[in-house]
């Protein structure tokens, strides 16, 4: 991404929203960034990453997003501007030091970007982030287009700096992924010194300690520095209005709903009659401004995604100044007319608006909606979720699966965020039979493993990433070897952060910048802990799935099984197969007994393919890796692969 | 006979509880494998038919049909099964010593079979502790390797169908009733394979009133004894009602009815202690604990014992009449409770359709 730092004030480029964020941070003169991993977020530490040397920053992929907000923090109470980045959930992890540094306040511009997934396309939850502003009483902006993720970022760190405290600006997916055209600032080129002065008064804010208590003391300045936010926002320019000067029906809106909304009401045809108030300001709302359009009608349209964060803001200043504006008619999440789930579209919204102004609205004919149904069921193929081809997780799930199954105890995996967490589905096998917040597998086998004194046999495994055990897994391993949990974790460890795009973690010997660092091992810290630890490759399936076996037939305290194999979407794979893979007709027996299908039934590799001509499996030499191991689980010896040389 | 497929099997026999790890489907397919003694099917396979349905001894069996097939004639009332002889026998001189049960008829009948090239590899059930291991010997000594009584469930079968999977096409195989069983079915060619070819050259059958679970036997004897010390288990005959676990030089007794607890449930249904469909089936001999019970059912079997006997291999003498008679009264005994089991269990009625 040369051009986020090459041109200068005025170009004009067309930029994904997270490269608008990275760009205005750059223009905000940030230096230090940090982030963990997660989609739609990981692009804007990405980007900065690569610019990190030229432009003297420091950014860093930390363990967690605790973490990443704490070394984040360091920077702006060192003065220099700092940014932290994560998915929705992240905020979840980081939350208990930001609502600590909510009350110690900041002193350099510190920004957290929290870039939320209404409709889970990448997640598994649509969690709000924007509620943590009310919660710890911290500003919330959003940008409302690409030009203003840029701008916004850029002015966050102001308004940081201007109440100090940190300033969260809060993206969703069709903002960080969509691209848009935006105008350049310039960049400043003035050096910073970092120190974090600490021996001033106890209450000072910017030589003093950096200190949560007195509580009270601390608490009134931080609702102090609320206070001056929202007179701020009265006359912020990322809140603006469009239409008519009395509209029948204003729609109150942010973020990238705001251009849902606009195109509902160029669909419709009615920009004579709604008005569309865009808040770039979110939380605390200026009440002055949004007192002002509310008065300018008796019908409110509240247009926002998942939850009623922004309708009950509102809700809260038409009651307060009822006396003054009258009784407003509100419709948006609580009456229904706006899902409270998912993601929202120029449609939901044009049909929302539809039925409150009784304009006779059809996204498409049902004449049209009947065609599609059909030709999509006829001639699309059916294609669920899967691991890509080559995938080591497809061979670790089989061997557990396999394992489980030899072993007959109803044994079951707990399982978290990860690629690997497709094992719920076919492609899996099935396997993985509980699924929450990263760590959180084997926090769970820590529990099921303690059950025993109440009749529980099954046998608990537990499944994580290598980037995931850094993140969450240990304090809960730590947990079960101290209180002689017994189950078995298993790491799937694939050599990165694989499925943000393989982002470094501490395991491995390269960081964010590229530069070498010191590895921290995965087994080494096991044993350190006091667990039995194994090491296989999990292509090797019958060791694998051997070792499985007699690590859940031991029932004394907590194992942990690294099966290590580096993604198949690797650029180090990518570059080659290993083997070229061929298929025996004549000894492939196809749906017959003694087979019926084995390797495209039920290992599915999607490198694997049916013929059903000729009732034979055939390799699909475009997408098959080359892996490898499919020759292992023919039960004929059908399938055959010679190495390439 | 309707042949059906691994979802009846599984419905039918595993769900209920009713496998008894025989090893029948295992190495035919990649969907059932056998671990630690029991039976586990990997995934589901949707065919209407297979062979795994069509060789397990636990669905149902048309015996009119394979005693007709095997013997000739209908399926009759003898306790025994058809027999042309019943003696008693022991291992003859040219017999190494070896640590054998009773009086070694069995490993001398296959040591005998394998050097004088009746069969070119022997289907046997080692044991490595307490597990069964199935083996195919191809030499007198590796049957010596295996002698002695496993009283687990032993997935023979599995190492059957590895040796027909191998080549193997004169095989003989030491098996436990329900073993004998399937091996008939497998034998009568119920897919109707073009192809068949009956690579069975001699099945020898063993006496069984029961076998233990393997892995509830194993658990249980390890709360008591040093599995690593334990030379020989022994259940000498009646009225004994004990099992007898050798260890170093010393042994342990357990009172049988703490061992019958660890019986599969498949083994209450079993309506055969002589292993009815073998050439020829060994036993104990009660009172006479270096002797067995030799009873010679085929054509083929009566040639291969003649045989032993003129080479040396195979000591004969007459059955004494009391033991005969207890001999017909146990079996019969086992039968009769066998089937009334099976009929409050509404377990005789043969399966019409396929699974739900």
């Amino acid at each position: 991404m040369p051009h986020l730092i090459e041109s200068g004030e005025g170009a004009q480029y067309l930029l994904m929203g997270n490269e608008a964020i990275a760009r205005g941070a750059l223009e905000a003169g940030v230096k230090v960034v940090t982030g963990y991993p997660g989609t739609p977020s990981s692009d804007i530490v990405e980007r900065l990453a690569k610019v990190a040397i030229k432009m003297n920053l420091y950014v860093e992929w930390s363990t967690n997003e605790k973490v990443a907000m704490e070394v984040a923090a360091a920077g702006s109470l060192s003065g220099v501007r700092s940014m932290c980045v994560m998915k929705q959930n992240g905020v979840n992890v980081a939350s208990d030091f930001l609502l600590h540094l909510a009350g110690s306040g900041t002193r350099a511009g510190m920004v957290l970007v929290p870039c939320d997934d209404p409709g889970a396309l990448s997640s598994a939850n649509e969690g709000e982030s924007r509620y943590f502003a009310r919660l710890f009483e911290i500003p919330l902006l959003e940008p409302g287009d690409f030009q203003e993720a840029k701008d916004m970022t850029r002015w966050a760190f102001e308004l940081s700096e201007s109440i100090r405290n940190p300033v969260t600006l809060r993206s969703v997916t069709r903002m960080s992924h969509a691209s848009g055209n935006v105008t350049f600032g310039d960049i400043p080129s003035e050096d910073v010194h970092a120190e974090f002065q600490c021996n001033g008064f106890m209450l000072d804010p910017m030589q003093g300690p950096a200190l949560s208590m007195p509580v009270i003391y601390r608490h009134t300045e931080q609702q102090k520095k609320i206070k001056k936010a929202r007179e701020i926002f009265e006359n912020c320019p990322f809140n603006t209005y469009r239409g008519p000067d009395k509209p029948e029906l204003l729609i109150i809106t942010s973020s990238a709903c705001s251009l849902y909304s606009r195109e509902a009401i160029r669909i419709l045809g009615v920009e004579n009659t709604v008005g569309l108030l865009k808040l770039g300001t979110t939380w605390p709302l200026p009440p002055k401004l949004v007192k002002r359009y509310l008065s300018k009608t008796d019908k409110i349209l509240i247009v926002e995604e998942v939850l009623p964060f922004l309708e009950e803001s509102v809700k809260i200043l038409a009651a307060e100044s009822a006396y003054e504006i009258g009784i407003k008619r509100f419709y948006g999440k609580n009456d229904g007319i706006i899902p409270s789930v998912g993601e929202l579209n120029p449609d939901l919204v044009a049909e929302a608006l539809a039925q409150i102004l009784a304009i006779d609205y059809q996204p498409v004919s049902d004449e049209y909606a009947e065609k599609a149904q059909r030709l999509a069921t006829l001639q699309v193929p059916p294609r669920e979720l899967t691991f890509c081809p080559g995938c080591p997780h497809r061979a670790s799930f089989w061997s557990i699966h396999n394992a489980l199954q030899l072993d007959g105890r109803k044994g079951f995996v707990c399982g978290d965020i990860g690629c690997y967490s497709l094992a719920m589905l076919p492609c899996g096998f099935n396997t993985l039979k509980t699924l929450h917040s990263m760590g959180s597998g084997a926090g769970l086998a820590s529990g099921f493993g303690k059950l025993g004194s109440f009749g529980f046999t099954q046998p608990v495994l537990a499944v994580c990433g290598d980037s995931t055990f850094f993140h969450a897994a240990i304090p809960a391993l730590i947990n079960a070897v101290h209180h002689k949990s017994n189950f078995t974790l298993v790491v799937l460890d694939n050599g990165g952060t694989a499925m943000t795009g393989f982002q470094p973690h501490p395991g491995l010997e390269i960081n964010a910048l590229g530069e070498e660092v010191p590895s921290v091992d995965i087994a080494e810290v096991c044993k350190a802990m006091g667990a039995k630890v194994e090491i296989r490759d999990p292509f090797d399936l019958e060791g694998t799935r051997e070792t499985l076996n007699q690590l859940i037939e031991d029932k004394h305290g907590l194992k942990v099984l690294i099966l290590r194999q580096i993604c198949a979407l690797s650029p180090e794979k990518r570059a080659g197969k290993q083997y070229e893979m061929t298929i025996d007709e004549q000894l492939c027996l196809g749906d017959r007994c003694g087979c019926n299908r084995w390797c495209t039934r039920i290992f599915r590799c999607p490198g694997l393919v049916w013929d059903q001509q000729k009732r034979v499996t055939r390799i699909d030499d475009v997408i098959c890796t080359g892996c490898g191991i499919c020759a292992d689980i023919c039960p004929e010896g059908a399938i055959k692969r010679q190495e390439v040389a | 006979m309707k042949v059906f497929g691994p979802s009846e099997l599984l419905e039918d026999v595993l769900d209920k509880d009713l496998c008894i790890g025989c090893g029948a489907c295992i190495n035919l397919c990649p969907y059932f494998r056998s671990y630690r003694g029991k039976t586990a099917i990997l995934f589901p396979c949707t065919l209407p038919e297979g062979r795994c349905w069509a060789y397990c001894p636990k669905v149902h069996v048309d015996l009119n049909e394979l005693s007709k097939r095997f013997f000739g004639r209908a399926y009759d009332e003898n306790p025994l099964g058809f027999h042309r002889s019943i003696r008693i026998s022991k291992a003859g001189g040219h017999i190494a010593n070896a640590s054998f049960q009773a009086g070694g008829t069995v490993s001398a009948l296959m040591s005998f079979a394998l050097s004088k090239g009746y069969v070119n590899a022997a289907v046997l059930t080692d044991r490595d502790g307490l597990l069964p291991i199935p083996r195919i010997a191809v030499s007198p000594k590796d049957v010596l390797a295996c002698s002695s009584s496993k009283y687990t469930a032993a997935p023979t079968l599995s190492a059957l169908n590895q040796a027909i999977r191998g080549g193997y096409d004169h095989i003989g195989i030491v098996a436990t009733p329900c073993q004998t069983l399937a091996i008939a079915k497998m034998r009568s060619n119920p897919m109707g394979d073009k192809d068949f070819f009956d690579p069975i050259d001699l099945v020898v059958g063993l006496f069984c009133t029961w076998a233990v679970d393997f892995r509830a036997f194993e658990s249980f004897i390890s709360e008591r004894i040093d599995m690593d010390k334990i030379t020989k288990i022994d259940i000498p005959p009646p009225p004994a009602e004990i099992m007898e676990v050798y260890i170093g030089t010393g042994k342990i007794e357990i009172p049988l009815d703490e061992i019958r607890k660890l019986v599969p449930k498949g083994c209450n249904y079993c309506m055969d202690m002589t292993a009815e469909f073998s050439d020829i089936s060994v036993g104990v001999l009660e009172g006479r604990p270096d002797m067995n019970t030799i009873i010679i059912r085929t054509e083929r079997g009566e040639k291969i014992v003649d045989k032993a006997q003129k080479e040396g291999f195979l000591i004969l003498d007459d059955i004494p009449r009391e033991n005969l008679e207890h001999l017909v009264w146990a079996a019969g005994n086992k039968k009769k409770n066998a089937f009334i089991k099976a009929k409050q269990e509404g377990l005789l009625t043969p399966r019409e359709k396929g699974a739900r």
